[in-house]
């Protein structure tokens, strides 16, 4: 994961390194051909100022040569010589030539622009060369190279200064709505504001947000309002039903049989009510209606449980084995951790047989709870809603999916495996 | 002792009402908030069963009523929103207890037993039948002066089936009173034979008559 604004900048790095490297031929052809150009109108200004001195008149022939030995001495960069071919109408011939230098201590070859003219002088034909030195290409190139990659650093710090300006002052806004947002707690229900700010984008992200979370929080509200009635509306004619049996079974004149199927019936009803008030519970965790901040001690609750439970082990000839390495406080919601550790035991009881020994082991990390058993239940599928693991049980088979649902809900992890001879469900904090 | 049955479900009202009058109870029946205050302005009740969804208030106003009006009626909150916030705001707000519905009449029975008897009884709370003594403040329980060492279970018991005179109890309601949600968790409720049978041993040793019926193989009745 990397910044937007690195991403962008790595790009602008790019580009601007590209646009520099291509940018160092095209300068050089531009100062080569500005550079040439000059030197030949220079050269061509040498060609006829020279041409029009020598051909004044009152010059003889043996002064001439003598101009020309004397010209050809000083004037380095314009020689004079005769020809013996005629040159009528020869035009000037403009080339570039690498020559050596011939005084000591210098190794490097020049380059010159030659301006090659043919012209007469008292009829006779002479050539006038002209050549002015220019600076090499390699040296133009060099030059233009330090030149471009000191702009690029230039370029390179300017955009960082601007980054590091733009991220403390223009994207300010962002992390402000950024902020508000990951403090934003559905449960809560209190809805953001976010702070004004006169970049259109952000304006237009706060307001997609807001409206996003308004019609959250009033999506929620309306579930949270369905379960309420939803449970409203299933425990009233339950508790009719319930008062019903309850007033039926006060009749005198009620038999033996009738009895028994009242039983039955108060039987069926209380696995309905479970199966509601499960249900409501997962709906409610689904939704995340519990506050989970309040110190949970993990001893209390299972000595709660377990005292709760009592009836249950003696009923069943069964004996705990508590093992407490420490106690384990842990920021949680109450009431979810009884359920959690109550259905636990209970699946633990189910499951026992008469004289067996459930072993509960709380340390700082984890808390397991094992009961004996003799063959490995599936452990894929033993936490999904309405599994069962036999036909002859009457649960609904919601016990250890609530208790799955109830430790993602604390972020605790649960995990079931089997070590022979036990069954071993292990909670994770 | 007079009772108020505040609860928009006539059905259920007139249920409880049923139950409950033949424990000597006079109940009277309203629907909804309105009747509600007026029946809690006019009138003293030794116990008021109160529904907190009802048309036309929130049964939480109707406490804050009784508050406010210094009322030293027992109330017992019957609801079927069975959210722990909103029990913690009744018991706060004066209710002596919370039942959520659906419930079992003999467990309601019992409630309102026992809110009427720390209501009315506050210093000497003595239950006397016949040959049988119960102080509910001490725990103690004597025949003929003779004093039973009952465990916590079968004081409880004891005092359900007092609650629940001349009524059929079958064994489910007596499991769910005595481990509440976990009861309907479990098949077998086999550990309430054993504690039935120890209270009555303790109780027809001491020379108490024998209440205590079985009734249908399942059931028990205290007969008096």
């Amino acid at each position: 994961m990397k910044r937007l604004l690195n991403r962008i900048i790595t790009g602008f790095v790019w580009y601007s390194l590209i646009v520099l490297i291509a940018s160092i031929p095209a300068y050089y052809y531009l100062v080569d051909s500005i550079w040439l150009n000059e030197l030949d109108e220079n050269n061509l200004i040498i060609a006829e100022r020279t041409t029009h001195e020598l051909n004044k008149p009152g010059l003889n022939e043996s002064d001439l040569e003598k101009i020309i030995l004397v010209w050809n001495k000083v004037q380095p960069g314009a020689n004079i010589k005769p020809v013996l071919y005629r040159i009528s109408n020869r035009p000037d011939s403009i080339y570039t030539i690498l020559k050596e230098n011939k005084y000591p201590g210098h190794i490097e070859k020049d380059r010159f622009r030659v301006l090659s003219r043919y012209f007469h002088i008292n009829g006779h034909p002479y050539e006038l060369i002209v050549e002015t030195n220019v600076e090499e290409s390699e040296e133009t190139i060099l030059a233009i190279a330090v030149v471009a990659f000191i702009f690029f650093m230039i370029l390179i710090s300017g955009f960082l200064l601007l980054n590091k300006y733009h991220s403390k002052h223009v994207w300010k806004p962002l992390k402000n709505s950024l902020q508000k947002l990951k403090q934003f707690n559905l449960n809560n229900s209190n809805e953001i504001t976010f702070d004004k700010t006169n970049i259109i984008e952000f304006h237009e992200l706060d307001t997609a947000l807001t409206k996003l979370i308004s019609h959250t929080v009033s999506v929620y509200k309306t579930q949270k309002a369905f379960i309420e009635n939803a449970s409203h509306e299933l425990q009233t004619p339950l508790a009719i039903i319930q008062a019903k049996l309850d007033l039926l079974l006060q009749q005198q004149d009620v038999t033996q049989k009738q009895y028994e199927i009242i039983e039955e019936i108060n039987n069926t009803v209380a696995r309905i009510v479970r199966i509601n008030k499960s249900l409501l519970l997962l709906a409610k965790l689904d939704n995340a209606q519990f506050d989970t901040k309040e110190p949970v001690s993990f001893v209390s609750v299972i000595n709660h449980t377990i005292a709760q439970l009592k009836e249950y082990f003696e009923g069943r000839g069964l004996s705990v084995n508590c093992n407490f390495e420490c106690d384990k406080l842990l920021p949680g919601n109450k009431m979810l951790t009884e359920i959690l550790v109550g259905n636990l035991l209970l699946n633990a009881i189910k499951y026992s047989t008469v004289g067996e020994v459930i072993i509960i082991t709380l340390q700082d990390e984890y808390l397991t709870i094992n009961n004996p058993g003799t063959k490995p239940l599936d452990a894929n599928t033993i936490f999904s809603r309405f599994y069962k693991p036999s036909h002859n049980n009457s649960g609904a088979g919601i016990g250890l999916s609530l208790v799955k649902e109830i430790a993602r809900f604390h972020q605790w992890e649960i995990e079931y495996s089997f070590r022979q001879p036990l069954h071993v469900f292990k909670l994770i904090f | 002792m007079k009772i108020l049955i505040i609860e928009d479900e006539k059905m259920l009202a007139e249920d409880i009402a049923s139950y409950l009058a033949k424990q000597n109870y006079l109940c009277e029946l309203v629907g909804d908030y309105h009747q509600a205050i007026e029946k809690i302005d006019c009138f003293e009740y030794d116990c008021i069963l109160l529904d907190l969804t009802l048309p036309g208030g929130d049964g939480i106003s109707i406490l804050c009523e009784l508050k406010r009006q210094n009322k030293q009626d027992g109330v017992v909150i019957i609801s079927a929103k069975d959210s722990l916030d909103d029990k913690i705001r009744g018991l706060e707000l004066g209710a002596d207890d919370y039942l959520a519905k659906p419930f079992h009449l003999p467990e309601l029975a019992a409630r309102i037993f026992s809110v009427i008897r720390r209501k009315q009884f506050n210093n000497s709370n003595v239950i006397q039948q016949n040959e049988l003594q119960i102080d509910i403040l001490s725990k103690e329980v004597k025949v003929n002066d003779t004093e039973l060492s009952l465990t916590k279970t079968e004081f409880d018991l004891l005092i359900y089936f007092i609650g629940n005179k001349n009524r059929v109890i079958p064994k489910t309601s007596l499991a769910e009173h005595l481990s509440g949600d976990y009861a309907n968790m479990m098949e077998s409720h086999d550990f309430i034979y054993a504690h039935i049978k120890n209270l009555k041993k303790k109780l027809t040793n001491a020379g108490c008559d024998n209440y205590l019926k079985t009734i249908y193989g399942t059931g028990y009745k205290w007969q008096i």
